[in-house]
């Protein structure tokens, strides 16, 4: 017994099985429960900035809900950046409308100044902020970095919000918020018994009730519909699309005219505009695009965002073509219940009818003079903005994501009324962005000027604006050295 | 010899020696206004004059590029209709200068003859309060009368005429015209304060001479008021002539130039060519030339202020 003993304890081991058991037991559970915080306690030491305080600027858009957003949630991040990398964040805000954000992101980066240290940028604006070096190339940040490798919903969140030059593989951005144009639609008129037989009786069709219905209606057809819902002596209008000559308002509205009619805007690999965007068929688009004004509310021509937010809250329209990402204002506590958001009708007929409208949406840019710290700090708030409960909170708030994953989830349509068409026209092919060029504000401000004095009638003929706007256009690529082809002869005679 | 040595007795050695105490004073006085003026005034506008010969845009990514005279002829050659904005300002100019002279002059007899009247102090206060709103407030505030959907002045006309609501900001035919009212609106009180005080600058002595000796009223005019006040109210004809050369704060909430061009003034065009175009070199040749307009045009007002001094000279 004692030889037995002896051998199964071995040399200096005097130690019963039980015990040992019991040992492992303990040491185990100690482990799994005691895991997170070593994991955590690590993770603090790791991270350069643990037991630092950095102070940040974002530079957004005022007035802009999802921008907005993006600040309001900066709080979340820094709780979760003191609990996970141990160091404190504290966030200022600076914010500027569209139409002068990048005046002021440009004025400040132009002195490599750090004053912003992310900047929600308008998705146009990338080639300008990129070309001077003013912002962080980030391909390789994203190639270091698995939590930035993202699936994203769509090309077109690639395209729209990433990439310069187009066609590059070159990325810059990150998006901050994607958006598209939806038809916001009033439902409860359209489900009164009374207005759809006086609509049969009149058109001989039914009025459309569904989104699927909306998915299938053209222009042609709901053109039906907003006439039939003009009615000037009660103070109601059709519908209300943007004229205004401020930021990009009325391009944004004037291009899903052009493209889905088979236009082009411009070449972006030769930078030819002259013979592509003064087109007859563009010119046609220009003509109906003004031809909608007589469903429209007398002040159309002055209205971006805002007004019509107004025109539709206040009950003035019947439908509104606006931004999902202004959604929440759009839905008031008062018309919840009235308000149904569907795509936007194609243009063309048959099967040859096609939607692609304007992308909207906004990038985050990071500012390349960032010192290390705040420059570690964004690259933290990049990876926290795009965790999946991140953005599944931004989407609760009233945001629109764009990675697959949120996008897929079965219950984003039910998060927001306007989600799924959100997401029905981020399918391939259904928006597009223009222009990332870093000549775009120079090249919008003209063609502001040129399509709202045709829209305004100040120019007769839509021809002689796009003239204007191509030969002005390809002079301001050429001088570039974007274009290969000066402006022609004919040029020289063109004016408004 | 001696007189040389006397002369420099007490006299502190260096710079502060060749100076006396008065001519110190003066220089220390005007120094800091001095360094002020070169390093916020003379600096910028030699860089600005420096910048207007280069081709230098700020999102391009490269560096100035020397063109001597390009922009020059470039502007020259009507690069991007700048003879018609020119031709929109002057119209801009006179026409309101002119209407705001003359109300601002009738309201300041009317006031300057009728110093007993009950709610003057209020009446002129209000009066004064459109010119010390900032232009951009009074252009969001008139883009929200003049609004045909929203607008009180569409919902005053159709109450009282039963009139369609007019577009006045997006219609080509209104939108000056109705611009030109608003800066009319916001900037006949200070011609009226200028009359004012031209007025209050004419000896109370003269005036009441010349009613002794009944002088007709136009005579009194010409040869008391006129003489006399002159001075002030053709400063403010100058100065309402160079800050509406200048205007551009009222126009962007209104119209932002359009519809089309139809209000794109001037210093529209250089806001738009300088602070969202970037082109730095271009705008800041537009902006010499500017400079050189409104120095003409201040010229011409000091030559008429100076020609019955000249004459009698």
């Amino acid at each position: 017994m004692k030889k037995f003993n002896d051998s199964y304890r071995g040399p200096g081991l005097a130690m019963p099985r039980r015990t040992l058991l019991k040992g492992g037991a303990i040491a185990g559970l100690a482990g799994i429960v005691g895991a997170p915080f070593i994991n955590r306690l690590h993770a603090k030491e790791a991270h350069p900035l643990a037991g630092k305080k950095i102070d940040m600027n974002i530079l957004g858009i005022a007035g802009w809900l999802p921008s907005s957003l993006g600040v309001k949630m900066s709080p979340i991040f820094a709780d979760y950046v003191k609990e996970r990398f141990g160091y404190e964040v504290s966030f200022g805000f600076a914010e500027a409308p569209f139409s002068d954000l990048f005046q002021k992101a440009a004025t400040s980066l132009a002195t490599k100044s750090q004053e912003y240290n992310i900047i929600i940028s308008d998705s146009q604006w990338l080639g300008a902020l990129a070309k001077p070096g003013w912002i962080l190339k980030l391909n390789d940040v994203i190639a270091k970095n698995k939590e930035l490798q993202i699936d994203w919903y769509s090309n077109t969140i690639t395209e729209a919000y990433q990439v310069y030059p187009d066609g590059s593989k070159d990325l810059w951005g990150l998006p901050q918020e994607g958006d598209t144009i939806a038809l916001f639609v009033r439902k409860d008129m359209l489900a009164d018994p009374k207005e759809q037989q006086a609509f049969q009786a009149k058109y001989n069709a039914k009025l459309p009730q569904t989104f699927e219905d909306f998915e299938n209606l053209t222009m042609t057809e709901f053109e039906k519909v907003a006439e039939f819902f003009t009615r000037p002596d009660k103070q109601l209008w059709g519908t209300a699309m943007q004229y205004s000559r401020v930021y990009d308002f009325c391009t944004c509205y004037l291009y899903p005219f052009m493209w889905s009619q088979g236009g082009e805007v411009w070449d972006p690999k030769t930078g030819q505009v002259e013979g592509i965007l003064n087109s007859a068929t563009n010119a046609k688009a220009m003509e109906q695009a003004k031809g909608w004004l007589k469903y429209q509310p007398p002040g159309a021509l002055n209205y971006g965002i805002a007004e019509e937010i107004d025109v539709f809250t206040q009950g003035k329209v019947f439908s509104c073509f606006q931004w999902a990402a202004v959604g929440l204002a759009m839905i008031t506590p008062q018309n919840k219940d009235k308000v149904m958001v569907v795509p936007p009708p194609k243009h063309g007929t048959g099967a040859a009818a096609k939607r692609i409208y304007t992308v909207g949406g906004q990038p985050w840019v990071i500012n390349a003079f960032n010192d290390e710290a705040k420059m570690r700090v964004a690259l933290d708030f990049m990876k926290w903005w795009y965790l999946p409960e991140t953005t599944l909170e931004f989407a609760k708030r009233g945001g629109n994501p764009c990675d697959k994953a949120t996008l897929s989830n079965p219950n984003f349509d039910k998060i927001n009324p306007w989600g799924r068409a959100y997401k029905y026209m981020l399918e391939p092919g259904r928006s597009r962005d223009f222009w990332h060029d870093p000549k775009y504000s120079e090249m919008l401000a003209l063609q502001q000027e040129g399509f709202t004095s045709y829209m305004t009638g100040q120019t007769a003929s839509a021809t002689q604006a796009l003239d204007y706007i191509a030969c002005g256009q390809q002079q301001i690529l050429h001088d570039e050295g974007v274009a290969k082809t000066a402006p022609s002869g004919k040029c020289s005679s063109v004016s408004l | 010899m001696s007189s040389m040595h006397a002369g420099s007795i007490g006299r502190k050695p260096g710079i502060a020696g060749m100076f006396d105490y008065r001519t110190r004073l003066t220089i220390s006085l005007l120094a800091p206004v001095l360094l002020f003026f070169i390093v916020f005034n003379t600096i910028p506008t030699l860089w600005l004059l420096g910048l207007s010969f280069y081709n230098y845009s700020l999102t391009s990514g490269m560096p100035p590029e020397f063109i001597g005279f390009r922009n020059f002829v470039q502007i020259f050659n009507n690069r991007n209709g700048i003879w018609f904005d020119l031709s929109r300002t002057f119209l801009f100019v006179g026409l309101g200068v002119t209407i705001q002279t003359s109300l601002g002059l009738l309201l300041g007899f009317l006031f300057w003859g009728s110093k007993a009247m009950p709610g003057r102090r209020i009446a002129l206060t209000m009066l004064f309060t459109p010119m010390v709103l900032t232009p951009v407030a009074t252009g969001t505030f008139f883009r929200f009368i003049y609004d045909p959907d929203f607008g009180v002045l569409n919902s005053i006309l159709h109450g009282l005429f039963g009139m369609q609501p007019i577009a006045f900001l997006t219609n080509p035919a209104t939108a000056y015209w109705s611009v030109l009212a608003v800066d009319c609106w916001m900037w006949t009180p200070f011609m009226t304060l200028m009359t004012l005080a031209a007025l209050g600058s004419v000896p109370k002595a003269e005036l009441e001479a010349a009613e002794v000796d009944r002088i007709p009223w136009h005579k009194r005019l010409t040869l008391v008021v006129w003489h006399h006040g002159k001075f002030i109210l053709m400063l403010g004809v100058l100065l309402r002539t160079i800050d509406s050369f200048k205007t551009l704060d009222l126009i962007i909430p209104m119209t932002k130039g359009g519809p089309g061009q139809a209000t794109r003034l001037v210093a529209m065009e250089l806001n738009k060519q300088a602070f969202e175009s970037f082109n730095i070199g271009w705008s800041s040749a537009y902006s010499v030339l500017l400079l050189l307009v409104s120095i003409a045009m201040t010229s011409v007002f000091i030559y008429i202020l100076n020609l019955r001094r000249r004459r009698r000279a």
